[in-house]
């Protein structure tokens, strides 16, 4: 029989499952069942069927020819092996969560980018207790008061202080 | 009194004259404009020590070298008694009052100095403890956040997973396929030739069935009225020999 699927590839659940993040779980478990199922079917059904013991048939069987008539025909006949149609369409999704894995990546190390930066704001800062009110509003501007829009003091809303 | 006038011109003079240069220094010092590109040291914990609660130490310390202790102290009460003697200083009730005022005063400012200092610090350690809090849980969340991050684009790299068993679902289920397929071959051709034999089997067995009632019929049949009679006169007699033979067995 040429084109013998390949060999199932091994997956091990236990690694998969910890990559799955909590919102997914659901999908993840709905897999697993379903694949068990069918690696359970198959198991049920054994590789070969079989053999027919075409001797006994032969003495068994009056009409003269229909035994080996049979045989030649069941030797001779080839089972078409079922179409695969979807694992092109798998291999498309594949690629397609790819790119967005890819696409997901970039944003996740931009935003990164951005707490790493304002990590190093944190660590660079000078101690509280060596800041002047300047440096305060330096380091944080929404701590600067609003002269402009506020002349009198406290320069902010009473309902703020 | 000629000394009191030169006294008196003598601020009015500093004043003006000084009075701009003074200015340039403070502005200088302030770092308002940028002359210097030094960093601002970091403000004194404490101010500038002193002695008395008036006088600053680098007055003592000046003049250590050439009067040693008692020095400024000496020039202090010389001076007080150089300007009572001279009456540039004039005793007057308003010096009573000052003394009065002068002691309330200290007495209020050394009985209840270090109680208000502390409490306007720990009014300055809570803003700085708060800020420290925020500063503290900002830096706790962001290191979260970035570790989270880096899981979550660990966990994307493992979609490979996914398609992985997606494929073996789809191979699976062909094999199951091809399988039933074989086995629905072999089991039809195997029915199929079973038949036959059944078939066979059934053949054979009506054929006996069919000959025995034949064979049965025709021997009844044959059996006419005469050879009855005979068969049952035959029967009578091997009975009663029969019967003899039992008798004399039994009186025997």
């Amino acid at each position: 029989m040429a084109g013998r699927r390949a060999a199932l590839k091994a997956i091990d659940w236990l690694a998969f499952a910890e990559r799955v993040p909590p919102n997914q779980r659901g999908m993840f478990n709905a897999l697993k069942t379903r694949t068990d199922a069918i690696s359970a079917k198959l198991a049920s059904l054994p590789g070969k069927p079989a053999p027919i013991d075409w001797s006994y048939y032969r003495n068994a069987v009056a009409k003269a020819g229909m035994v080996d008539e049979f045989e030649q025909k069941f030797n001779a006949l080839q089972i078409p092996e079922p179409v695969d149609t979807q694992t092109s369409a798998i291999d498309a999704q594949e690629q397609e969560a790819a790119q967005s894995a890819l696409a997901y990546v970039e944003a996740s190390k931009v935003r990164v980018a951005t707490f790493e930066e304002e990590l190093e704001k944190f660590k660079n800062m000078i101690p509280f207790d060596q800041m002047t009110i300047e440096d305060l509003n330096a380091t944080f501007p929404e701590t600067k008061l609003d002269k402009e829009k506020h002349p009198y003091w406290p320069h902010k809303p009473i309902a703020d202080l | 009194m000629l000394s009191r006038l030169v006294l008196v011109s003598g601020p009015a003079l500093k004043n003006s004259g000084s009075f701009g240069a003074c200015l340039v220094q403070a502005s200088r010092s302030l770092h308002s404009s940028p002359q210097s590109q030094a960093p601002v040291p970091p403000l004194p914990e404490k101010g500038g020590k002193v002695r008395h609660g008036i006088f600053p130490e680098e007055l003592f310390t000046l003049l250590y070298p050439k009067t040693g202790v008692t020095g400024p102290y000496m020039l202090g009460t010389g001076l007080l008694l150089y300007m009572l003697s001279k009456e540039i200083y004039v005793i007057n009730h308003e010096t009573f009052a000052a003394a009065s005022i002068g002691a309330v005063i200290i007495y209020g400012v050394k009985k209840f100095g270090p109680s208000v200092a502390s409490f306007a610090d720990k009014l300055n350690e809570e803003k700085v403890a708060k800020a420290q809090e925020v500063k503290d849980i900002a830096v706790t969340s962001l290191a979260q956040a970035i570790e989270d991050e880096k899981k979550e684009q660990w966990r994307a790299e493992g979609r490979q997973m996914l398609f992985d068993a997606k494929r073996n679902n789809v191979a699976m289920l062909l094999e199951t396929n091809y399988r039933e397929r074989l086995h629905m071959v072999t089991s039809e051709v195997k029915k199929r030739l079973d038949y036959q034999i059944a078939l066979q089997n059934l053949h054979r067995r009506m054929e006996q069935e069919h000959m025995v009632n034949w064979v049965e019929k025709n021997v009844i049949q044959s059996i006419t009225p005469q050879q009855e009679k005979e068969s049952i006169a035959k029967c009578i007699a091997d009975l009663k020999v029969l019967a003899k033979a039992t008798q004399a067995k039994a009186t025997a």
